[in-house]
């Protein structure tokens, strides 16, 4: 049932992406240095997009010895 | 409708009666009542009316289709019953909406809970102290339900649609019946070892016998036992088990349990992501403007003044220069100049060559001025500017002065040669 996993964890790309705009918004950072960020928070946000605009619940099931009838775990 | 105002006027037959429902539903609510079953009947409708009596009273009782029973009572049978009171408005009578009926005596399912609520309570089951919190965004989170009821389906929606970055592990589990208590308790654990976040332990509505489960020593061990958080999520709102006191959250419902474990929903993280997206934008876009501030700083005032000096100082020179630079660099310098024209008035009392007006003279070489720390040789070749002439002169001999002698003309000679350097 379970579907494949994002290749970073969406909690590390919203991590880095509100350290960047904190970085950002401290405006203390080299011009430089600044528009690489910039570049980076960016391609963050927008791979963090996608990735929850394609998200869908998984499901996996942890059988019971009393419950491990075939009628019921069929459908889910 | 206020019972004061009942009293002091007249009021309706609808008015009273809505009255009269307020106080008996609200102010009674739930009841237990031991009694004598009589006239029972079971309607083509499947509800079941029957009458509960003493020697001194009765009340009308309605046990609804959908509550379940294992056993019609028989006429005379002495009954616990725990239910609702009612009243029926159109015909101004009040009746017991019976939950659950049990023989008197066997398995007072009622005193039962009461004991255990009780036992537990002094075994500090129930504490608050002993309560783990929600993780404020669980990853994992274990749902143990039966597969069949709906109470699986509203949870797994409710998730879906909320946030569906979580993950579900659901462990089947029988609810209702003998083996129900035993199953329960063994899915806890098993979820309790399979490292969830957080876990729901729940079902859907029904009479108390269908909760009982849930009101047993071996699920509310399990649940005291379990390290990871529990939501107990049994039944209705009206519905408190024995796993509800002991669980670190009681949910009302299966779905409310669904919206404990998604605290922070998709919409919330987009929004924050816009947020952050829009933060780095307003920063970038500032750092822009104060870059142009600074550009324009920079043509302007002293900055620009030190500028133009270089341009006019340079004369003819800058034809040639821009002659080799880009198109859009020629443009550039013509920009600049225009601005500077634009500020004639204020370069005016700051031009350098104001001093020359006086009489003093700027020695340059090759069309730079001297710095005044590089010394002169006999028969270099220099220009005096003037204020209206330039001369080409050679140096005939050279002689060292004294400068502290003369403060006002070092002055001077380090203004006119300075902005250059």
């Amino acid at each position: 049932m379970a579907k494949k996993t994002a290749p970073l964890s969406i909690e590390d790309h919203l991590k880095r992406l509100q350290e960047i705009a904190t970085i950002l918004d401290r405006g203390d950072v080299p011009l430089e240095e600044q528009l690489q960020l910039f570049a980076e928070g960016m391609d963050l946000a927008a791979t963090a997009r996608t990735y929850l605009e394609r998200a869908e619940l998984r499901i996996q099931e942890l059988s019971g010895p009393l419950t491990a009838q075939p009628d019921h775990d069929s459908d889910l | 409708m206020k019972i004061r105002d009942i009293r002091s006027e007249a009021v309706t037959v609808g008015e009273l009666t809505q009255a009269i429902k307020g106080l008996l539903e609200e102010g009674l609510g739930s009841v237990i009542v031991v009694g004598e079953v009589s006239n029972y009947k079971v309607a083509s409708s499947g509800h079941r009316y029957f009458t509960l009596k003493d020697d001194d009273a009765a009340i009308s009782c309605v046990m609804w289709k959908s509550r379940s029973l294992q056993n019609d009572p028989r006429e005379g049978d002495r009954v616990v019953v725990g239910g609702r009171l009612t009243v029926y408005p159109p015909r101004g009578n009040y009746q017991l909406d019976v939950h659950a009926l049990r023989p008197e005596g066997v398995g007072d399912l009622y005193a039962t809970f009461e004991r255990l609520k009780q036992a537990l309570a002094e075994r500090g089951w129930f504490d608050a102290a002993g309560k783990t919190s929600i993780p404020t965004m669980p990853r994992r989170v274990g749902i143990i339900t039966s597969p069949t009821g709906a109470a699986l389906h509203d949870m797994l929606t409710t998730i879906g649609r909320r946030n569906p970055l979580v993950e579900v592990l659901f462990r089947p589990a029988l609810v209702q019946g003998d083996s129900a208590a035993a199953d329960v308790a063994r899915a806890i654990a098993e979820m309790d070892a399979a490292g969830v976040d957080v876990m729901i332990v729940g079902r859907g509505g029904g009479s108390l016998e269908d909760l009982w489960s849930f009101n047993t020593e071996l699920v509310a061990a399990a649940i005291h036992r379990a390290t990871t958080p529990i939501i107990s999520a049994v039944g209705h709102e009206t519905d408190v088990t024995i796993a509800d006191f002991v669980a670190d959250v009681r949910a009302a419902t299966p779905t409310a349990a669904a919206e404990l474990v998604t605290p922070i929903t998709l919409t919330m993280i987009q929004a924050d992501i816009d947020r952050s997206a829009k933060r780095m934008c307003d920063a970038l876009l500032d750092r822009v403007q104060e870059l142009r501030r600074l550009a324009e700083g920079f043509i302007d005032g002293t900055a620009a003044d030190r500028l133009t000096e270089r341009l006019h100082l340079r004369g003819q020179r800058i034809d040639d220069v821009t002659g080799r630079m880009q198109v859009h660099l020629r443009h550039r310098v013509q920009q600049l100049t225009h601005l500077v024209d634009h500020r004639q008035e204020h370069l005016q009392s700051m031009h350098p060559y104001r001093p020359l007006r006086l009489g003093y003279a700027i020695v340059e070489r090759n069309g730079s001025p001297i710095p005044a720390s590089a010394p002169l040789a006999p028969h270099d070749e220099i220009t005096l500017r003037r204020y209206n002439q330039t001369a080409d002169v050679v140096v005939h001999q050279v002689s060292a002065t004294d400068l502290s002698s003369n403060p006002h003309h070092i002055q001077h000679g380090q203004e006119n040669s300075s902005p250059l350097d």
